[in-house]
């Protein structure tokens, strides 16, 4: 061991090297807390959370073709898509039962629309107090994203 | 005669039980102890036994794919890419460049993000609190970059068979290249903290030693198998992606033990950003999809992939038979391969060097057991 | 009146000292329950975190909350165990920590009493607490605790002997085993013993790290070791008394090293007259907090806050103005220097838990019969040599050569 390392040794410098190190992280701009939920995180927009129906903004009637294609992709098999056929033979939603607690929020169901209908939104605070509360139908569906306030 | 092994009382079996602190998850190990003396082991796994690879045979190929990040819950990317590129072996398509080189900068990230939550973890067995809530603020960002690329953090669901499903944002390069820029000091940083500190060197040199062909009759890969001097890496040997085409060299340890693989670990994290500025300097504008039909039918074959996880070597072996679900798919989990060395490295350690070594194997639970 | 009450008080030596007794303890009481809150808060901002925030403005009522909870959970007592052991441990270490305060002066004016044997009877009272962790570990009736309890009272009991000789070196240069004498002899030579035994006073620290089982020596308490320690079964109350008896500890040991090396009560530079504007320091610090404490309240969103902060920033705004009068700043010198360096003393503990892994049991005794104890009976053999050199009774002495 060279003078050096043994100076080093002694003078314990590699422990005061890494005081000085957590010494300087005090300082309050290295705080890297979210005050959550005084503070809600901004979530990306490519974001899976909660999913939503979409409906044409100027007519108000939903873009769902009741294809089932979303049905199909999804691997928990947990979309249940309902439809009646109009005089014209064309589909129409009827019924659409979503369930959360199954849901591994894969996306998959999002990519097979076609029309742009289903969409995973940015909502994240989905929890509820009942098992029942978890299946969403077609109405919950529509509403979309409701935040909760937490304070005042 | 009288039953008196019980009175035997040189040896005594101590259970480290499923809920511990510091068994990284729900592992049980088993210790026969002379003393405070380790003379023997037995590791007892299953509970997080979800049965992954019974799923696949009831579900589609693309269908599979979101199941196969729950098991390295930790680095799920490089999951769905080792399960992604097997099929597209079976299926026998070209993945675009384009899809190619995101593909790697996201594994590296992927691969950056698993071993800062290694290191954070490993230091807080070892008593030194603070370097866990560094590497996770790291790790916040690399999430951040994941979350805004393909909408989740953890489990990213980020490629697609045949490519990938959502283009480059903008700004996708500016971020990763501000990344690499931000986290060289913090890997720094760590070093400060960690590498010369005179407690950390008594606690891991010379603990958990395996040798080179200790290691290499065992199986285990990645960075334990790194770190007791053999130089195989799967990006280097088998290339996959475009991993040839990029430049970076592969660290080796000398020794083999617990602190060589802390260093080959590091040396990972830097090459692996050196990885990433290449990769985003040969992005190039063109298609993320190869030619792959609507309903994936690959014919009647079988293929083994494998690709360099953080972990080591994970490997998937599909078999196929002509149908849209896959007859068989079964996963060579580093993990589980890996932990099979913790016998043979805690003979003769103290029980308070059990946590340091199980650290130091890096086995998430989600992947031992799937 | 009050020169009425003085003579009374002089007449009766025994209420002075219960009154002094009180003050001690509440205070003591008070601050360790606040010691807790601190090490939160900067362990929090060592890891880029703020710890707590919730209970209270700024976290505040955090330690009300612990009591409480403490208080109010359930006392549980193993069968089969030692049941009047059990229930004494935790006190023998409370009271042994706190008995000791007994002897050390906090200020040239204000201390309980002055044993003419201080350091003694503080050394020997303060190793009583070993007792409270080896009854505690031996009372639950269950391996791990005893084999936490027996390899804690090992560890406690080898670095014991090396603070000892460390302080044996700061004995022969002060003449005296008696605190106040100590600090009077600091005062007389114009220079903390710090700066006349560094090697001392490191492995003293190092030594009462060990001593209150703090990191980097904290295995034997460390969650992730298979060992829990010896208040494994210890619930609620007693569980608090343990803590209690661990913090007042830190506490007791800063103390003393302040009193020992660092000059005890006495300002920086005792001797020089330059720095008399010194004497200023409290009301400057107290104005300080208050102009801190105003700037953390405006801050808050929270209207409750912002009047609890400002009714603390005028609290210590008027304490600044009654301070800066001159009889209470003469009185309070002493007091705010001490408590001024046993707050750093506390802090730089906090700070090393934040900073260093751990060592591991057999390394860690390692360190203190291999290292410390040869080093401190170094330290003891050069200090006497020095000492017997420079005392001019010697004809080889320097101050016959330089005449």
């Amino acid at each position: 061991m060279g003078i050096k390392d043994l100076l080093r040794k002694i003078f314990l410098v590699d422990l005061l090297k890494g005081l000085r190190l957590t010494f300087s992280y005090q300082r309050p701009s290295a705080t890297y807390t979210e005050q959550y939920p005084l503070v809600r995180p901004p979530v990306a927009e490519r974001y899976r959370g909660a999913p939503r129906l979409n409906n044409n903004p100027e007519t108000g009637e939903t873009l769902c073709i009741a294809c089932n294609l979303c049905a199909l992709a999804c691997p928990e098999t947990l979309i249940v898509v309902g439809w009646e056929r109009t005089k014209d033979r064309k589909k129409k939603l009827t019924t659409f039962t979503y369930d959360l607690s199954r849901c591994m929020f894969c996306g998959l169901c999002e990519d097979a629309c076609p029309v742009d209908a289903l969409e995973l939104t940015q909502d994240f605070e989905i929890a509820h107090y009942s098992r029942q509360g978890m299946i969403w139908d077609r109405e919950m569906l529509e509403q979309g994203p409701r935040p909760t306030r937490y304070t005042r | 005669m009288p039953d008196t092994t019980y009175l035997d009382a040189s040896e005594l079996v101590i259970n480290m039980g499923p809920q511990h602190p510091a068994t990284h998850g729900v592992l049980r190990v088993k210790l026969k102890l002379d003393g405070e003396k380790v003379l023997g082991s037995e590791a007892i796994i299953g509970y997080l036994h979800r049965g992954v690879e019974k799923i696949a045979e009831n579900r589609s190929y693309a269908q599979f794919v979101p199941y196969v990040d729950r098991m390295d819950y930790v680095a799920a990317v490089t999951n769905g890419m080792g399960y992604v590129e097997a099929v597209e072996k079976l299926l026998g398509v070209e993945v675009p460049p384009r899809a190619q080189y995101t593909r790697m900068i996201l594994a590296e990230l992927q691969r950056i993000a698993s071993h800062l939550l290694w290191l954070g973890t490993h230091a807080l067995d070892l008593g030194a609190m603070t370097p866990v809530f560094y590497t996770f603020r790291e790790r916040e960002e690399i999430l951040k970059i994941l979350e805004n690329y393909c909408g989740a953090r953890l489990t990213t669901h980020a490629f697609r068979i045949g490519g990938l499903q959502y283009d480059l944002y903008d700004g996708f390069e500016k971020e990763v290249l501000k990344f690499c820029d931000y986290v060289g000091p913090k890997i720094d940083e760590y070093e400060t903290l960690l590498t010369t500190n005179r407690i950390w060197l008594r606690r891991t040199k010379g603990v958990g030693v395996l040798s080179g062909e200790e290691a290499i009759a065992l199986g285990v890969t990645g960075p334990v198998l790194r770190g007791s001097g053999v130089r195989w890496d799967i990006r280097k040997v088998q290339p996959y992606e475009a991993y040839d085409k990029v430049d970076f060299i592969v660290p080796i340890g000398e020794h083999g033990d617990t602190y060589d693989r802390y260093l080959v670990r590091i040396q990972e994290m830097r090459q692996a950003v050196r990885i990433i500025r290449q990769c985003v300097e040969r992005l190039a504008p063109g298609p993320i999809m190869g030619k792959v039909g609507k309903i994936i039918k690959p014919p009647v074959a079988e293929v083994y992939h494998s690709i360099e996880a953080p972990k080591g070597e994970l490997g998937y072996f599909v078999v196929s038979d002509g149908s849209t679900h896959p007859y068989r798919v079964r996963v060579r989990p580093p993990s589980f391969v890996n932990l099979q060395a913790l016998d043979l490295m805690i003979r003769g350690h103290l029980v308070a060097d059990v946590v340091a070594v199980i650290g130091t194997l890096d086995i998430v639970l989600g992947e031992v057991d799937r | 009146m009050v020169q009425n009450a003085f003579q009374f008080l002089q007449a009766h030596p025994l209420i002075l000292a219960t009154i002094k007794i009180v003050i001690v303890l509440l205070v003591l009481a008070g601050i360790v329950a606040y010691l807790v809150y601190m090490e939160r808060k900067v362990l929090a901002f060592i890891q880029a975190r703020l710890g707590p925030m919730r209970v209270g403005p700024w976290g505040l009522l955090q330690p009300v909350a612990d009591g409480i909870k403490l208080l109010l959970k359930e006392d549980i007592i193993p069968a089969g165990a030692d049941r009047w052991v059990f229930l004494l441990a935790p006190v023998i270490s409370v009271v042994a920590a706190f008995t000791v305060f007994a002897a050390i002066p906090f200020a040239g004016n204000f201390f309980i009493t002055d044993l003419n044997i201080g350091i003694l009877f503080i050394l020997a009272v303060s190793s009583l607490g070993i007792y409270g962790i080896i009854l505690g570990g031996w009372s639950s009736n269950s391996h791990y605790p005893l084999l936490g309890a027996l390899r804690s009272s090992a560890q406690l009991v080898s670095y014991e002997v090396a603070a000892g000789m460390a302080v044996v070196g700061v004995l022969l240069i002060s003449n005296s085993l008696s605190m106040v004498e100590i600090v009077q002899n600091q005062q007389k030579m114009g220079i903390w013993n710090v700066f006349l035994q560094p090697v001392a006073f490191v492995i003293y620290v190092i030594a009462t790290l060990a001593e209150t089982n703090r990191n980097p020596f904290d295995l034997p308490e460390a969650e992730s070791e298979l060992t829990a320690g010896f208040h494994t079964e210890y619930s609620g109350f007693r569980f608090a008394l343990y803590f209690l008896a661990e913090y007042t500890n830190m506490v007791l040991v800063s103390c003393i090293a302040v009193t020992l090396f660092l000059g005890g009560w006495l300002r920086p530079f005792p001797n020089v007259r330059a720095l008399d504007f010194l004497r200023y320091m409290p009301t400057v610090a107290l104005t300080g907090a208050a102009a801190f404490i105003l700037w953390l309240g405006l801050k808050s969103r929270v209207a409750a806050e912002r009047y609890v902060f400002a009714g603390l920033g005028a609290l210590c705004v008027l304490l600044a103005g009654v301070v800066a009068i001159p009889p209470v700043l003469d009185a309070i010198q002493g007091i705010f220097w001490f408590f001024v360096k046993v707050l750093a003393f506390l802090y730089a503990f906090m700070w090393y838990r934040g900073t260093f892994p751990r060592y591991r049991y057999d390394q860690l005794m390692n360190v203190g019969w291999r290292v410390m104890i040869p080093l401190a009976l170094a330290n003891v053999i050069l200090t006497a040599i020095l000492r017997y050199c420079l005392s001019g009774r010697h004809p080889a002495s320097l101050t016959a050569w330089v005449g």
